[in-house]
Parts: C-alpha cells; structure tokens; sequence
C-alpha cells in the first residue's frame, strides 16, 4: 500500500516509454520490504515521500523544494548540491535530500561490479535514486541528509577508488564522447585525454577560485556528439589536416545498391535508390567533390571536413591521418547575455600525451587571463565579449588566423595603439603649427 | 535505523582523507572487444533500429543494441540492467551522452537473444523498460534536467513532460523514417542546465512572473546584499518597508520590468519565490544543431512563446512537437536537419507548414543580437 | 605573504562589513593584494583550518567566515 495517493504521477505508468514513476515505486518497495536487510541511513520511505512531493508539484504547478549553499565535503567546494523540501512534516523522509556528483569515466563505459557496488553504497547511504547521468556527464546521486555526505565520500574514496564531481565556481567535471573506443571517426582518444585533464586539474574542479563554472568537453570528430561546440568554455574537436581515404570498390558497392547510406540510418523509409549526386556531391557545401566515370575525387585543400560524405559512406570514406583537434572557446548557453556558440581559438593542434602543449600554451594562459580579469559570474565567452578576440589572442600568443573568423569586421573602427602607429602619438604642436595656421 | 559509521571521524575530517582521485580510468571498464580494436574500427552500420555493428580492421566486430532509458534511475533498476550485462554482455555496458543505455556482444548470434530479452522486460502498466532504438534518422532519447523532482527553480517538470514527449513520439524512437536525426533536449528553466540552446526541438520550462517578497522575513532568512548581487539585470535594489503592523522592516523592491525570471535570487533568498501554477509552463524552441555536418552549428529559435502546465500529460505541448515532427518529416529532404530545413522554406513557411501562431513574442527584443534577426531583405515568402 | 597575515588580513577585512557575510573570490584576492593563484593557495589553507567556508549556489561558489551569516539557520543547517 502505497503511503501517499498519487493520482497524477499514476497516470504516467502507461505509454511505451519507460515509466519513471513506475521505477520510483519499484525503489520505494524495495526499500519498504528489505529483503536484503539494508541497514538503512535514511529514512526507509524516502522514495514513497518523493513520489508524494513529486504528485504535490503536479497538483499544484509549483516546485517544492528549496536551495541550500552549505553543505558539502570538507574541503571541496563542490561535488554537492543543498535540498531541502518546503513541505518538511507532510514528508520528512525527504525534509533533507541533497545531490552529489559523482564524477563519471571517461567514455561512460562501466562494468557490473563497479555499478553494483555503487548502488550498494548509495541504497544504504542515500535513496536509491539516482541520474545516469547528469547533464554534464556526473553520476547524480539523488538524495540523502547532511550526515550521509561525509560517509557517502568517505566510502566513495576508501572503497571505490572513486571521487566526486565539480559544481559551482569550479572546473566541472570533463565529458567526452565514446571516440576511438568504439567510433571509426575519432580523430583523438577523447577518454585518454578527457581523463588525463580530469586528473590534472583536480584542484581547479574541487576548490573553486574560478569566477563561475568551466566547462572542457570532447568530441572525437566535427560530427559533435557531446555539443562541446555549443556547450563547453572549452570545446576540442577531433579534425586532420590531409586526405579523406577513399576505397573506390566501396564507393562502387554504394552507388550500385549492395551497401546501404548513411550506414543504414535512413532504412525505415523508401527514400528510393541511392543517389551518390544527389545525395552527396550536390550537398558538398564546399563543392570539393567530382564523381565521373566510376571515380570519386575530393579536392582536399578545398574540404572543410563537415563529415556528411564520411557519413553517407562510411566503409567508402574514412577521416585522413594527419589527425589532432580544433580549440574553441567560449560556448556558453543563453544565460545572460544569450547562447554563445564556441569561437575558433587553435584551428589545428595535435593531441599527444601529455597534452602539454595544450595544457601550457591554451589552458592555463587563458584561465589565467579569466581569473584576473573575469567579473563575478561571468563566463569565458563573456569576457571574450566584453575584452575582445584580440585581448585573447594576446594573452596566448596565438597569431592572428583568417579562419578565427567568419568574416573580417565591417566598420574600420580600429582602436590602434601607440606602439603599432609609426612615430608614436606624441607629436609637436608647434611644429604642426609652422605649416597649418590656428 | 542505527548510524553506521564509514570510518570517517568528524572530530579529524583530515585524517586518512582521501581526496584529488579523480574517477575511475576509462580502460577498467572496457569489455575485451572494445579494449583489443579501440583505435582500430573501420565502419559501422546500423542493421535494424537501435542495433549496430562496429567493424574492425582485426576482423572484430562488436554490436550494440542500444536502449532508451529514464535518466531518473532507481538502483534497483541498474541492478536490472547488470543482470542483464552479466547475462548476455560478460559484465560490460555503457551510457550515452543521451541517457540511452548501451548493450554490446562480441558476435552476431548473441544479438537475438539479447533484444528478446530487453523487449520481454515491461513494467507493470506496459511500459517497455528497455525500448530499443534510438539510432540513425529518428529520435533519441531526451536529455533533460532535474524539475519538480529535486530543483528549486524549476518552472515545469522534467521527467514528465519528457515521459509525456518520448510516449508521443516513440514511433519515432524505434522507427528510422525521419531525414535526419532530430534531437529534444528539455531544460526546466531559463538557466538551462542542460543546455537545450542548440536542438532540434527543445522543450524549455519558463516562469512569467517576478518573484514574490516575503518582507516580513526577508531580512531575517537572507542576506539582502547578496539578494541583490544575484540579480543578472540589476532588478533588486534594498527598501525599507513597513508591514501591516506598523513595523520598518528592511527588504527589498524590484523594478519589475527588468526581471526575466531566472529565479537566481531565489537561489541565495529563499524569501523570494517565483513559482506560480499560472504564471509558469513551457516555451518551445526549434532548429538547433551541434553537428557540423552540411551546415554550421545553430541555435534553436523560440518557436511557441508560451504554453500552460497542463498536468501529468501536457497535450498541448505534445500535440505542438509532434505536430513540428510531422510537417518536418513530410517536407524535409533526406538528410535535412529541421533547423536546415526552416531556413530552407523560409520561418514563414514553418510556422504555416508546423500549424504555429507566429507572435510578437517570437521577435528577439533581448539586448545587441536581437537587430540580426530581424528581416532586412526583400527575400520574403507570401 | 605567510599564512597567518594572509588569515589575519581576511578575517579582519570579512568582520568589518556589515550586512554582508559573502564574498566571492575575486573579493578575497582583493583583500589579499594577490594574484589568484598565489591567493588560492592561502585561501584553501584557510578552508581547512576552519576559518572560511564554502556557500554554493550550485552555478556559483562564495566563501564566508565559518558558522557567520544568515543562511545556516535558513537552510536547518545550524
């Protein structure tokens, strides 16, 4: 028997998708029955008191939870974030019930173990809820008191070899997309460096010195699969710099029918045969391709790798093997100032351990720059806003690139200074005067 | 309900403290497939909706069924899903960046029992609990953020409206008719921590009205200066007010035009709520991508300015969605995204096609970039 | 600067302002006269020492004087 009705949330255990409802009301059983004899942290009925603010919300349109800032882990100024519910006595199972982070690998593989072991500590430890995953890539922990947290991070870390995530002021925790792991279009190990990074800056994603959250995401190829490019302060994007490899029988076996586009995405359709013109050399967006007399000819000065061919004929065309990444920086979404997609900082850089290259001449001058000069809450992209392109070119020493921009500005109002004006800006009045009369 | 302690001494946090590990490394959790042609993948297909086939140069070749998930997850529910990995996946699965959950077997012949297994799982009111799709020209699963379940700003829900969506459209999670991918992404307020800036359709939770202010308390539960300092429009400044009794209280007055309604002084005052039953529901926006392919990234654009709560299903946001998913599916050439496609036949003809009341709500009116996107050609439909 | 100044200085600086008990950390490197890496060091000293806390809006971080300020009795944290 269920502790509080919920007419409402019972009306979402019907339909194909999986019913989170239903799912909540499973933990809530589990619990109220402990057939493994859980000694319990927090209160046993947490789940059947969450469904029941959960059913309050929909009844009324309002949230019922409040923000708390203090706790946390001793020493970290992030991983943890405060909830306290408005309604404490109708349900103080959940009066307390604050989320942590829990900083995820790289690539979101997992074994069983792992994953059984952390519901064993979170059952027992917190609500047996839980995100997988967040949106910036953490295991969330959903729920548990103030006393809980120390326990949950104290076993996390002596049992689990398994620390937290970032919040707040800090360096969030990286995500990266599944990549050479199982993708034929990574240009870069994205897990290797995603967990290189995640180690380095530990301190930068625990104690916040930052003026607001920062965010490193990686995608393997332009095809952007974890949106750093929208997303992330900053974005790294697999690319290279050579040859698309073509394997004209493969092509061949596309244009006659026996291997399906687009590796068979478009199957659930009668989109008629397949159409190497139509569908791949006339949607080019640079034009760079020629298909004549059973051969396929990519110009590839004139290819700027937007990966549609690879994609409509993967076992024809593969990525080229001068391989690293583009940088860009700033992408934010609209808060305040609207969204900011990634600018182009580094249009190539190779990605080799150890990343110092990396690390030592775009990183840590650019934080340098954003802790001196940033304003409270203000993201990276903002200050590039407010600072300008060319304030960031200075502080990495990144020379000046066509390819940073769109196009260059339309209004010539340059603000030069001294040093770049012949003969400086003090001038003699006097001497002016000898030629010119008042 | 004794306390059990970890190990951990209050009275000496530092002691033994172990900190700066960082998570678990990638390569533990790969299965042996994986780890023995990482790097090494040569092309991939998809055989049927949500299954495929990753080939490598060794000869190996990995299949993964890919599964629709509620990010919202009950450990018994991840106990599940490692049954199901130790069963038929020798212990090894992984996530997507999208919340779908990622079954692989190291040969064809362990695909049909695997997806039998999967398919036979339902819940006790019918719901699948590991629908299979997901891949190819369809939509995928639904990121979204926390909402009425564990957020304090929120101005709807999160996994309801996403249940509510992915019901409507889960012909389209197991089906690969569509031109494209299209991507929904759901945030549940204006700060969008999930960012939802950038898809294809995204469901967006906004509050319509200034928070309320708790005088009499104000004063007592916050500290006004930093009330203030939330503020990203500098809408709150410090007041002294007098209540119903006669008492001068300090608080604070709000110049109510600038406000936007992001609920951030709500965060550091929790004298200041904005949550309201009328006042809040869902804006939708559309033509947003991230990929690179074809055309450069975009933003989603506000394509419905406003629409109720309407509780537990929201058919008036499903209806609109599914609406934009049909005309978009019927009208898009192959490979179009639907941000490419609008841009193609023009907004105007979007809006007409997709059934929307375009209104002045949808002109940018917000700072600097609101100038460039107002019409400055004769280049027009009628 | 050594650990004891740079403590001394902070705490001083925090208790003299009124109304206020949070700070950001751009504000603490100002009272320090520090850049923000040198600043940071003494500054997370200070956390482990119990003298400074952490506030997280969950966006956003502040630092307060331990147990100082409205918000624990707020938040049933005190």
């Amino acid at each position: 028997m269920a502790k509080h009705e919920t007419p409402l949330l019972d009306q979402l255990e019907t339909g194909p998708w999986p019913s989170f409802v239903t799912d909540m009301k499973r933990e809530a059983e589990s619990r109220a029955k402990n057939e493994r004899n859980i000694e319990y942290q927090i209160p046993q009925d947490c789940c059947d008191d969450l469904l029941g603010v959960l059913e309050l919300s929909f009844k009324h349109g309002r949230t019922h939870w409040k923000h708390g800032g203090i706790v946390g882990v001793f020493g970290y100024g992030g991983g943890v974030i405060g909830r306290y519910c408005d309604q404490p006595e109708m349900f103080p199972g959940v009066a307390h019930f604050h989320t942590m982070r829990v900083s995820q690998p790289a690539g979101k593989f997992y074994t069983t173990k792992y994953l059984e072991d952390i519901c064993d500590l979170w059952e027992r430890r917190g609500s047996g809820l839980t995100n997988m995953h967040g949106s910036t890539g953490d295991i969330i922990f959903l729920g548990t008191t103030t006393p809980q947290l120390e326990e949950v991070f104290w076993e996390l870390g002596h049992n689990l070899n398994q620390d937290l995530g970032g919040s707040g002021s800090n360096l969030r925790t990286p995500a990266d997309c599944v990549g050479a792991a199982r993708c034929e279009w990574a240009c870069f190990d994205t897990q290797a460096i995603c967990h290189d990074f995640t180690v380095e800056y530990q301190d930068e994603l625990h104690r916040p010195a930052f003026p607001y959250k920062f965010k490193f995401k990686f995608d393997g190829c332009p095809n952007c699969c974890v949106a750093s490019i929208a997303r992330a302060d900053l974005a790294f994007v697999g690319t290279w710099r050579d040859d698309i490899k073509i394997d004209q029988e493969a092509v061949k076996a596309y244009v006659g029918g026996e291997l399906p586009p687009n590796g068979g995405s478009h199957s659930g359709r009668d989109w008629g045969p397949f159409d190497i013109r139509k569908e791949v050399i006339d949607l080019c967006p640079t034009g760079c391709m020629r298909y004549e007399d059973g051969k396929l000819e990519i110009n590839t000065p004139e290819c700027y790798r937007c990966m549609h061919c690879i994609n409509v004929m993967p076992r024809a065309l593969r990525i080229g093997n001068d391989r690293g990444c583009s940088i860009f920086a700033g992408a934010k979404a609209p808060i305040l100032d609207g969204a900011q997609m990634g600018s182009l900082i580094v249009p190539f850089i190779k990605v080799e351990e150890p990343y110092d290259e990396i690390k030592e001449t775009v990183i840590e001058p650019i934080w340098d720059w954003w802790m001196e000069e940033g304003k409270n809450r203000e993201r990276l992209g903002e200050l590039m806003k407010r600072q300008g392109f060319q304030k960031l070119l200075e502080v990495t020493g990144f020379k000046p690139d066509a390819r940073m921009v769109q196009e260059p500005r339309t209004n010539p109002y340059i603000f030069w200074k001294e040093d770049e004006v012949e003969g400086g800006f003090d001038r003699d009045i006097n001497e002016y005067r000898k030629y010119h009369q008042r | 309900m004794a306390f059990v302690s970890s190990g951990y001494n209050p009275d000496k946090p530092m002691e033994n403290r172990i900190t700066d590990i960082g998570p678990r490394k990638f390569d533990e959790f790969y299965p042996p497939v994986i780890a023995k042609n990482k790097g090494k993948w040569l092309y991939h297909e998809i055989l049927e909706p949500g299954i495929l086939v990753h080939v490598s140069e060794t000869g190996d070749e990995v299949y993964t069924i890919r599964t629709g998930g509620c990010r919202l997850m009950s450990v018994s529910h991840i106990r599940e899903i490692c049954e199901i990995a130790d069963k038929h996946c020798d212990g090894h699965l992984r996530f997507t960046t999208r919340n779908n959950i990622e079954f692989m077997v190291d040969s064809k012949e362990k695909v049909e029992p695997l997806k039998q297994d999967l398919l036979s799982r339902k819940q006790a009111g019918g719901c699948y609990k590991f629908p299979i799709g997901g891949t190819g020209a369809c939509v995928t699963n639904i990121v979204h953020t926390q909402g009425w379940i564990h957020c304090h700003t929120p101005a709807t829900d999160g996994s309801g409206t996403v249940k509510a969506t992915m019901d409507v459209l889960f012909d389209d999670f197991t089906n690969m008719r569509l031109p494209a991918q299209l991507r929904v992404s759901m945030a549940c307020c204006l700060n969008m921590c999930g960012a939802v800036h950038c898809s294809d359709i995204a469901i967006l939770g906004y509050h319509r009205k200034p928070p309320m202010l708790d005088h009499e308390y104000l004063n007592k539960m916050c500290e006004i200066p930093l009330a203030i300092a939330a503020c990203p429009t500098y809408a709150i400044k410090p007041a002294k007010v007098t209540l119903e009794d006669g008492t001068e209280v300090k608080s604070v007055a709000l110049n109510v035009p600038r406000c936007m309604f992001c609920g951030n002084c709500y965060t550091m005052c929790p004298s200041m709520p904005l949550a309201d039953d009328v006042g809040d529901g869902i804006v939708l926006m559309a033509g947003g991508k991230v990929s690179n392919r074809i055309s450069a990234p975009k933003f989603s654009k506000v394509v419905v300015a406003f629409i109720p709560n309407e509780m537990p299903r929201w058919p008036t946001m499903t209806d609109a969605i599914k609406r934009m998913v049909e005309a978009y599916a019927k009208d898009a050439n192959k490979y179009e995204r639907l941000g490419e496609w609008a841009e193609r036949i023009g907004w105007e003809r979007f809006f007409e096609k997709c059934e929307l009341e375009f209104t002045h709500h949808l002109i940018d009116d917000f700072r600097d970039p609101a100038y460039f996107t107002w019409r400055q050609t004769t280049n027009f439909k009628f | 600067m050594d650990q004891a100044e740079a403590t001394e200085k902070i705490v001083t600086a925090l208790k003299k302002k009124k109304g206020k008990t949070k700070f950001y950390f751009n504000d603490l490197c100002k009272i320090l006269g520090e850049k923000p890496r040198p600043a940071k060091k003494l500054i997370n000293k200070m956390i482990i020492d119990e003298v400074l806390e952490y506030w997280s809006s969950g966006s956003t971080t502040l630092y307060s004087l331990k147990g100082v300020g409205k918000q624990a009795a707020a938040e049933h944290e005190d």
